[in-house]
């Protein structure tokens, strides 16, 4: 048994070739293929992943710039219509304040010949009020004096005009 | 000891045992290569597979440690045939072994076995037919000469120029001793696992001859065996590697 015998060395050598050409040929070929697509199938879901994180990062930020416009957009709205509002209020209060002028002045011309109306009516009250008691006084003390009758005439027109 | 069951076939003495349990473990090893890629899969790989392809890796991973994995890529399917050829030889002979006694002048296939050749009446011839094939060194020096003719042919073909001056370094006075270096590699190669694995069987057979007595000396020794048989299935392949690596692979940087 310890003798090295050639005829079993080639009888080796040939079964150890025999079974290389065989694994090779129906065993390890088709295992190395389908490891290395696996190892392909990893590397194209990794490359997947990112591109689809890039996307998703460039998807944020759109959206970012898309919120910021609309941001943008209802102040700029806001401020608008702030504005018109201001406007108006000013023209309001500008009508408002005409309006109230006119009534002032239109009140103001009303009292005055409201007044000169008055006037107008106590003078002639006045006088004739003055009259009478003129004449009773002078019904008492003189009787048809030409010279009172126009002293008092005088006096009166002096207390209508000052008034 | 036991007779190996030679046959003469006209100056060939072909050993039957030898060629039986060659046939055999190629058989389980084509066998099991073949069920673990059945039912090969990208998506969904059965379990089978997934064992299958940690064995490559880890034949890469030797390959790796020896050279760089893009020279190696070649190797890897010789590697993966050594280690798992090697592994499934050591473990043959450890279940069991198959001794005949046979009369004089047995034939098999009308050639006489020459164990049995001229042997008195009434003697035996204890004849050995399971065995380990790894536990022959015939057997394990043909493995060792398949690495030895590809780790020079390679050198010779990849490397040439490197590889003959490799010879003559760092003296030319170092030509013999460099020689014998080469030549003691698949030597030690052949020994180192023949005698690992054929040291197993003689101890497995001490054992037995303890009976009952040695029952659990054998659980332990074959478990132990067949670490020893994974251990040199393994150190036969990263040493294939190394050398083909070093004869191959010229570094700058090592020199």
């Amino acid at each position: 048994m310890g003798e090295v015998l050639w005829e079993n060395i080639i009888v080796s050598i040939l079964a150890f070739a025999i079974l290389y050409f065989l694994l090779n040929k129906y065993a390890f070929g088709k295992l190395f293929a389908i490891m290395e697509q696996r190892r392909e199938l990893v590397v194209s879901q990794l490359d997947e992943a990112s591109k689809t994180r890039e996307q998703a990062h460039v998807y944020v930020e759109e959206q970012k710039q898309a919120l910021n416009q609309a941001r943008q957009e209802a102040h700029e709205i806001i401020e608008r219509s702030k504005q018109t509002s201001n406007k108006q209020a000013e023209q309001i209060l500008e009508l408002a304040k005409e309006e109230a002028d006119r009534i002032k002045v239109d009140a103001v011309r009303e009292i005055e010949s409201e007044k000169t109306k008055a006037v107008a009516e106590l003078r002639g009250e006045i006088g004739s009020v003055s009259v009478k008691i003129a004449e009773k006084l002078i019904e008492r003390e003189v009787k048809n004096d030409q010279a009172q009758e126009e002293l008092v005439d005088q006096y009166l027109k002096e207390v209508g005009g000052r008034s | 000891m036991h007779d190996s069951p030679i046959i003469d076939l006209g100056g060939f003495r072909l050993d039957l045992s030898a060629v039986i349990m060659l046939l055999v473990t190629c058989i389980i090893v084509f066998v099991l290569a073949r069920l673990a890629v059945r039912n090969l899969s990208v998506e969904n790989p059965s379990k089978m597979q997934n064992f299958m392809e940690w064995v490559v890796e880890f034949v890469q991973g030797i390959v790796a440690s020896a050279m760089d994995l893009k020279k190696g890529k070649p190797y890897i399917s010789l590697g993966l045939t050594l280690i798992i050829f090697i592994f499934v030889a050591n473990l043959l002979g450890l279940p069991f072994a198959i001794i005949t006694d046979l009369p004089a002048d047995f034939k098999v296939f009308g050639h006489t076995i020459e164990a049995t050749r001229g042997l008195q009446d009434g003697h035996m011839a204890h004849v050995l037919w399971w065995k380990s094939p790894t536990a022959d060194i015939s057997i394990t020096a043909g493995l060792a000469i398949v690495v030895f003719f590809l780790m020079n042919y390679l050198g010779l073909k990849l490397n040439r120029k490197h590889y003959l001056k490799h010879y003559i370094e760092p003296f030319p006075i170092f030509l013999p001793l460099n020689i014998i270096e080469n030549l003691a590699k698949p030597i030690a190669l052949a020994i180192r696992l023949f005698a690992n694995i054929f040291a197993g069987e003689v101890l497995i057979t001490v054992i037995l001859k303890m009976g009952y007595f040695g029952i659990p000396f054998l659980a332990v020794w074959q478990g132990f065996s067949i670490f020893i048989g994974a251990l040199q299935a393994f150190i036969f392949t990263i040493l294939t590697m190394v050398y083909i690596a070093q004869t191959t692979v010229h570094e700058e940087e090592a020199h």
